[in-house]
Formats: structure tokens, C-alpha cells, sequence
């Protein structure tokens, strides 16, 4: 059982060793402070069932002159802890980002690019920005997470998280893997539109702006779209994420649970298409 | 007179459940060196409570499953929202509640050093919300 999406920003140990996070964690990504202990995290997993977690960072030095984690940091915690699955993040906007991708992973051991578009301040189909990091990303047959739809934080602006921006990437790069986050909230049909034509499209389930997680997660996976469409057609494109710490994971775990989908669906949503995504399994 | 006060922290490892904190409390006072006095327990949290009850399993499931009863994990609550304080989503109101019902805080005597209770009397911490890392103050009043 697989969380395709963590944010590490609460993480007592780090952010007492890292004092610049606190400011960054509070103003820029927007979170109480409420720092835990490392191993709240994984009691967090334990209690919802969860093994492993992808942790992300965002690199966005140039829109808002910080890191939320470096590529380093996420290192370190993935060195602390065999559970986690570390992702890089690298600001497009900078000449050496293709070194610094290729560093993360081929160094550090990194699995996957998170990308923000809000955040960082580009639309994901800007070609002469964003096409090389593409490329990259190909060639080192790791997957991009693209923060989609809206944005808590408060200088990041919901155009830049349109997935609709992403059919170019699709389809461009038919080799790269794209997992569209949030479920695009509140453009889920897009999202799903997309995950259903291209093969290369997963979605992850983070999603939840109002209410509580089951309220919302039925309203988003049974109103906005049928749930039959996640049974029939796309329940080998949709990866389980939590967006924790923002949400508690065991809340979100069981509201996927009690959405009605079959076993085998819960299986490939909870485990078996993130491990596809990492390389883990073949397609 | 003196006025002693310690945070301590506790690690809760469960959605739900109480945590026998008497023995760190025995240990405080005894410490503080007050023969004579008042012994406050207090949680700083407003998703978790003190409460005291018999030191028995079954018990302790029986408190929790009536405090579930009372205020439920889902409902129509309006703290079901995202809360600009937090930048996180507030949908925890059954915890907040259960805390209230099940209150906050227990005071003791302390008598030749010691606290005064019954032989069956224990002081929990009550995790409505966990597993989070949680901190509560016991505060020694006397001489």
C-alpha cells in the first residue's frame, strides 16, 4: 500500500535542523506549524494501512525565492526512514535544472519529478520552458506529479494548474508518465478525460477542499463523475495520495475504502499502478 | 507554597485511545518534593482530554465506543471545512466534541507526598485524534 502523495513539511527533525523551512512551510506553502515527530508520520501510515509514502518538494526558488525541501532534504529523510519514496523537484525557470534532475535522481537516488505549475509560476505546455525538463524526465524513465486544479497556498494561481495545459505534455511525450494531482478539483471530468484517452495519464486522488474526506470524495467520484468510470475504465490510472499532512492519511484511506469499488480496484488504486508508475512492476 | 510545573510529552499511536499517564504523574509529585497540595493534569489539546476511570481494557474500549456514540467521526458538522488558520482541512469536529464531554483536565490531592485516589482511580490521557505527538502539563500547587 503506496501514498503517491506527502508533503514532509511538518516533520519535527527537519525542521528544527532546517530553521529556513519554518517560514517557508508557513508563508509560502501556507501550514500551521504544528510540527510532529518523524515517527508520527509513520503512526499516520500505520493506522491507515499505508507501507510506503512519496514525499514531495518544491523547488520554486524563482516565483517565490524558496525551496519547500530540497532534493537533498528529501534525501536525507528517505535515508532516515525505508518507507519513504523521495521525489525530486527542480524550478524550471532555472538554466540548471536539468542538471539538478539529473543529479536527484541518478545521485541521490530520487524516483520521480514533482512539479507545481501554480507554485513555480509556468503553464506545464510552455515548450521552450518546460520541454527539456520533459525530456529529461524521459530519458531517466522516471514520472512528473503536476500539482493540478486548485491551490491552497495563497500566491499560487489556479490557470497555471488547468489540467487541459497537460494534453500537450501527453501528448508530446507518450513515454513520460504524468500523474495529475488532486484530481484537477474542481476540473475532475478534464482530468479524467485525459487519463482515459492518453496512456501515459494517472491521476491521484488528493483531493479534498470542503466538507470531510468521504463527504467530498463521493461527491467528486460518484457526482462529478460516476464512480463506474473509476471501476470500468480508469482503475488502472488512479494512484491513492493523501496529500498529507494538509489531510490526515487514515481519513483519506478510508473514504477511498468506502466508495463502493471492488477489491482488485482498491488494490490497483492503493498499490499495484503506483508501483507501475515507479518502475516496479512492468506496464 | 510552592508552584511546580511540567509539560511532558505523549506519544499517542492510535486513532483512538487512552493512555494511562498515572504512574508519570505519581512521579512528577513525588519529585516535587510537596507533601501537602493539589495536583492539576491538564491536556493542551482541544482533540484529546484527561479522564479518569478503572485501569481495565474492557473499560477503556467501553469509554471510547460511548464517547463515539455520543459524537461520532461523521456528521453534519459545520468545523467540516478548510480552516485558514490551520491551511489544513477541519473535519475533526467528533474529537473536539468527545474532548468536551469527556473534559480536560483532573485535579488530585497530595497527601505525605503522595496523590491521594482510589485504589481503583487512573489518570488517562484520551487520544480522540492520533496518533499525533501530544503534550499535557501537570502543575503541583502546595508545600
Amino acid at each position: 500500500m503506496i501514498d503517491f502523495h506527502t508533503h514532509p513539511v511538518l516533520v519535527r527533525e527537519m525542521v528544527e535542523k532546517y530553521r529556513e523551512l519554518q517560514g517557508v512551510i508557513r508563508e509560502v506553502f501556507f501550514i500551521g506549524n504544528l510540527l510532529q515527530p518523524l515517527e508520527t508520520f509513520h503512526l499516520q501510515m500505520d493506522v491507515a494501512g499505508i507501507e510506503k509514502a512519496v514525499l514531495l518538494p518544491i523547488d520554486c526558488s524563482t516565483a517565490k525565492g524558496c525551496q519547500i525541501f530540497s532534493n537533498e532534504q528529501i534525501a536525507e529523510l528517505c535515508q532516515m526512514s525505508e518507507r519513504f519514496i523521495g521525489f525530486a523537484s527542480v524550478d524550471p525557470h532555472k538554466p540548471d535544472a536539468l542538471q539538478g534532475l539529473e543529479r536527484a535522481v541518478r545521485e541521490l537516488g530520487l524516483r520521480g519529478l514533482k512539479l507545481s505549475p501554480p507554485t513555480q509560476e509556468f503553464y506545464p505546455n510552455d515548450s521552450q520552458l518546460a520541454y527539456p525538463l520533459y525530456e529529461k524526465a524521459s530519458e531517466l524513465a522516471i514520472p512528473i506529479l503536476f500539482h493540478a486544479g486548485m491551490s491552497w497556498e495563497p500566491q499560487a494561481k489556479a490557470k497555471y494548474g488547468q489540467p487541459l495545459h497537460l494534453e500537450d505534455v501527453a501528448s508530446d511525450f507518450p513515454n513520460l508518465k504524468i500523474v495529475i494531482a488532486h484530481f484537477a478539483w474542481p476540473w475532475v471530468v478534464e482530468a479524467a478525460m485525459l487519463a482515459l484517452k492518453y496512456p501515459n495519464v494517472y491521476i491521484d486522488t488528493s483531493c479534498l477542499y470542503f466538507d470531510n474526506p468521504a463527504d467530498f470524495l463521493a461527491y467528486v467520484l460518484k457526482e462529478q463523475i460516476p464512480i463506474s468510470l473509476i471501476e470500468r475504465s480508469l482503475r488502472h490510472k488512479i494512484v491513492f495520495g493523501s496529500n498529507y499532512p494538509r489531510v490526515e492519511i487514515k481519513n483519506m484511506a478510508e473514504a477511498i475504502r468506502r466508495l463502493g469499488l471492488t477489491k482488485g480496484c482498491l488494490e490497483l488504486i492503493f498499490r499495484d499502478n503506483a508501483l507501475r508508475l515507479l518502475g516496479e512492476v512492468s506496464v | 507554597m510552592k508552584i511546580i510545573l511540567q509539560k511532558i510529552e505523549i506519544q499517542s499511536r492510535k486513532g483512538k485511545e487512552l493512555i494511562d499517564l498515572t504512574p508519570q504523574v505519581e512521579r512528577v509529585v513525588e519529585e516535587s518534593g510537596v507533601k501537602e497540595g493539589l495536583v492539576n493534569v491538564l491536556t493542551m489539546h482541544t482533540s484529546s482530554g484527561i479522564i479518569v476511570t478503572e485501569g481495565l481494557p474492557c473499560l477503556e474500549m467501553d469509554v471510547l465506543n460511548h464517547l463515539d456514540k455520543l459524537a461520532p467521526d461523521q456528521g453534519n458538522y459545520y468545523h467540516n471545512r478548510y480552516l485558514e488558520i490551520d491551511g489544513r482541512l477541519g473535519f475533526n469536529a467528533g474529537a473536539h466534541l468527545r474532548s468536551i464531554i469527556g473534559g480536560i483536565q483532573v485535579s488530585f490531592p497530595i497527601e505525605g507526598g503522595h496523590i491521594v485516589r482510589g485504589s481503583r482511580q487512573r489518570i488517562y490521557f484520551a487520544e480522540y485524534d492520533g496518533p499525533l505527538a501530544r503534550t499535557c502539563c501537570i502543575q503541583i500547587l502546595g508545600q
